[in-house]
């Protein structure tokens, strides 16, 4: 609006001076013309003047004649003719400086001095000449020497005529002159003097015009910055506030910030907001960025670290506070994960150290249980003693179990994620247990669905220890569920006998083709108890992941257990067999290896599913 | 039982050194016992010449490798037959025969193992005389 005002305003004055331009100019010729005419007059009453010296000169010399006439033959009729023509002069005199005429020609000449002093004079000429008698001898005398006395009179009107004359004279060659110089030329300079102003003012106009773009097109740009900057503020994931530092109220707000506090501006909750960045800022223009680190309620219950700056910024032409913070939530949270991370490392350190410590003692123990041993043989009656020896040694072998896992968890994972054959890492682990599956009775069967060339990364021993940690749960869960069910089947003894029968020859099959898929006449999960011990392995490749799910029909997990299952020390199995470390060990081993496992119950058993990201090229690099 | 076999022990850890010392003498084992690898190494420059060398790894300021090196430097006639290892730290993908020994256990190992392999090995490679 300021701009349309701005631009309006030199147009008014640019209307305004050209108006005035051609008012000056229409004046100029109208003065012109009016000097013209003036001059004219002045000319005309010039040459009245010239008139007026010359009668009174004419006038002078009747009279000299009527003189001379009267002086040879004095006569009445001649007197009165003489008197006549002295009055005539008389009258002329006083118009030489008394008229309009003469008043000009006094400019030029002196008249009134040289012809003043004539007029009481002529009248007592007049008077004497009146006296006269014509009859008297002399009377021709004294007229004569009243006509010489008026000859003075006559010079000086000689001079007047003549400077009046050569005046006209002087005044008639400039008129010449000026007609044969032409008289346009004045007016042309007139012209060309307006033209020329006209063109200064439209070249003026012009240049204006221009300097008027120029400055239009350095608002639109500053006006498409200032788009440009609001559409950065906009954009930038800071929360971005403009506030009043009188009223609390602000004025602007970015999505960021209509995210974190409110999308209204209206909304009771920035006035708030405002006064608490205030008070946590402590000083009201800090730029630093971290000057100001705070905790904000966004709502009871939620709250959320605060990090950014407060400073001053002239908004809208205003002085208005400017509040930038971001969201540090996530930040803090991460690096207190870290923290923990970092703490959860020195306690895998110190455990891996004191598992290690632990062995030493333990061989001992060891040893000198198998010392005892040897030295109470042959002494009679020591059997419970021996059976002692027997506990202790188990016991020893159990501390073994719970350090190796511990040792085993606590390592610090491998920077470098070696690819190998997922297939070939599953088949050992398989192999691994397949002794134990077929002492349990149970059918282990691997699908494996992916070529040999499918490529996982990490650490084939450990990645295989996970497979091992799988597939031994899944046989200890079924040793759990046979001493659940153990009560409830006692009736049906026999019938379970002839399953454990037709079970071990199944598994004397299994030993010649130890991992070919299961086959067999019994449907491969029927209900629980009732079926024969299975584990199912499979492997299949989902897009670039390589998915390897155990599945058993050993009845499944308790739920509550179920959420827990990889935490360390969450076991359902008896202290004799578990550690409670093995799957929470996996957990790790899999999560170096950017993978997920989850356990679920499925059917008549529990799912372990194994996700890996894996990969078909270096397919030459196949692990041996 | 066969005739007499000799053995060296070295372990920083002299109730285990002295409770497998125990165990193989009372089946009739010709055994030292050394708590440093310096001694061990004096003992084996000194002639004692064992048909078994048992050590740790980790037994202060030499190692149990040096050990095995020195025994494996001896001439035969002082060299042992049979180097075993056993360790308190669990080292993956590691082999005896990474170590230059024979047999690799880790701690806690129950002694008749020992004794199992010992027998075994030295009855192949070894045969005692008739």
């Amino acid at each position: 609006m300021i701009l349309a005002r701005n631009s309006r305003s030199p147009g008014l004055l640019k209307l305004g001076l050209v108006v005035a331009s051609i008012a000056l100019f229409l004046a100029t010729a109208l003065v012109y013309v009016l000097q013209t005419r003036q001059q004219a007059f002045l000319t005309a009453t010039i040459r009245s003047s010239g008139w007026v010296a010359y009668q009174a000169q004419l006038e002078f010399v009747k009279t000299q004649a009527e003189f001379a006439k009267l002086a040879i033959v004095p006569s009445t009729l001649g007197m009165d003719k003489l008197m006549l023509r002295l009055e005539l002069l008389r009258s002329r005199l006083p118009l030489l400086y008394d008229s309009d005429e003469g008043r000009v020609l006094s400019d030029i000449v002196d008249t009134r001095g040289p012809t003043q002093i004539f007029e009481t004079r002529l009248d007592q000429i007049i008077d004497e000449v009146g006296k006269l008698d014509p009859e008297d001898g002399g009377t021709a005398r004294e007229l004569k020497r009243l006509s010489q006395e008026l000859d003075p009179l006559g010079e000086a009107l000689q001079t007047i005529l003549m400077q009046s004359v050569a005046y006209n004279q002087e005044i008639f060659q400039r008129e010449r002159a000026l007609a044969q110089r032409p008289g346009a030329l004045p007016l042309v300079m007139l012209f060309v003097s307006g033209a020329c102003l006209a063109a200064v003012l439209i070249l003026q106009a012009r240049r204006d015009r221009m300097r008027l773009n120029d400055v239009r097109e350095a608002q639109a740009a500053l006006a498409a910055m200032e788009e440009n900057l609001r559409a950065v503020i906009q954009a930038v994931p800071a929360c971005v506030v403009v506030a009043d530092p009188d009223t609390d109220k602000v004025n602007f707000i970015n999505p960021s910030a209509a995210a974190l506090v409110s999308p209204s501006l209206d909304d009771p909750a920035w006035p708030r907001f405002v006064r608490a960045v205030r008070a946590a800022a402590g000083e009201p223009d800090t730029r630093r960025w971290g000057a100001l680190s705070m905790g904000y309620a966004r709502s009871p219950g939620d709250i959320i670290s605060l990090r950014g700056s407060v400073g001053a910024v002239l908004w809208e032409r205003r002085p208005q506070q400017l509040i930038v913070v971001v969201d540090t939530s996530q930040v803090r949270n991460a690096e207190l994960q870290v923290m923990q991370a970092a703490k959860l490392a020195t306690l895998g350190e110190m455990a891996t150290a004191i598992a290690h410590e632990l062995n030493q003692p333990l061989a001992v123990i060891k040893m000198a249980v198998a010392n005892a041993r040897r030295l109470l043989d042959p002494l009679p009656g020591g059997e419970p003693v021996a059976a002692k020896l027997e506990r202790i040694s188990a016991q020893v072998d159990r501390a073994k179990r719970i350090t190796d896992q511990v040792r085993r968890y606590g390592r610090m994972p491998t920077e470098q994620l070696l690819p190998f054959s997922l297939r070939h890492a599953v088949e050992l682990a398989a192999g691994f247990v397949a002794e134990q599956f077929r002492a349990a009775n149970i059918v282990l069967s691997v699908e494996a669905g992916v070529p040999a060339e499918l490529l996982v990364f990490g650490e084939q021993t450990m990645f295989e220890q996970v497979i091992v940690n799988v597939l031994i749960n899944a046989r200890d869960a079924f040793e759990t569920q046979e001493l659940r069910e153990t009560q409830e089947l006692r009736e049906t003894q026999e019938l379970r006998e002839t399953q454990e029968l037709r079970g071990s020859q199944e598994s004397r099959e299994a030993r010649d083709n130890r991992l070919a898929p299961a086959t067999g006449d019994a449907p491969p999960f029927a209900a629980a108890g009732t079926a024969r011990r299975e584990v199912q392995v499979s492997i299949r490749q989902v897009e670039e992941r390589a998915v390897i799910a155990v599945q058993d029909n050993a009845g499944g997990v308790p739920e509550d257990i179920l959420e827990r299952m990889f935490e360390p020390f969450a076991t359902t199995k008896s202290t004799e067999k578990g550690t409670g470390l093995g799957l929470s060990l996996a957990r790790s081993v899999v999560r170096d290896m950017n993978g997920t496992i989850v356990a679920e119950n499925v059917g008549a058993g529990a799912r372990f599913t194994i996700t890996v990201p894996a990969s078909l090229i270096n397919a030459s690099r196949d692990a041996a | 039982m066969n005739a007499t076999r000799s053995m060296l022990i070295c372990d920083d850890e002299e109730e285990l050194a002295h409770e497998l010392g125990e165990y193989f003498a009372s089946l009739g084992w010709h055994v030292a016992l050394a708590i440093t690898a310096e001694e061990a190494i004096a003992q084996l420059r000194g002639g004692l010449a064992p048909q078994v060398l048992i050590t740790d790894l980790r037994i202060g300021a030499v190692d149990g490798r040096q050990v095995v090196a020195e025994a494996r430097a001896l001439p035969p006639a002082l060299c042992p037959a049979l180097v075993i290892i056993i360790t308190g730290h669990v080292m993956h993908n590691v082999t005896a025969a990474d170590l230059d020994s024979d047999f690799l256990y880790v701690k806690p190992v129950d002694p008749t193992e020992v004794l199992d392999d010992i027998g075994s090995f030295l009855a192949g490679v070894a045969p005692p005389p008739a």
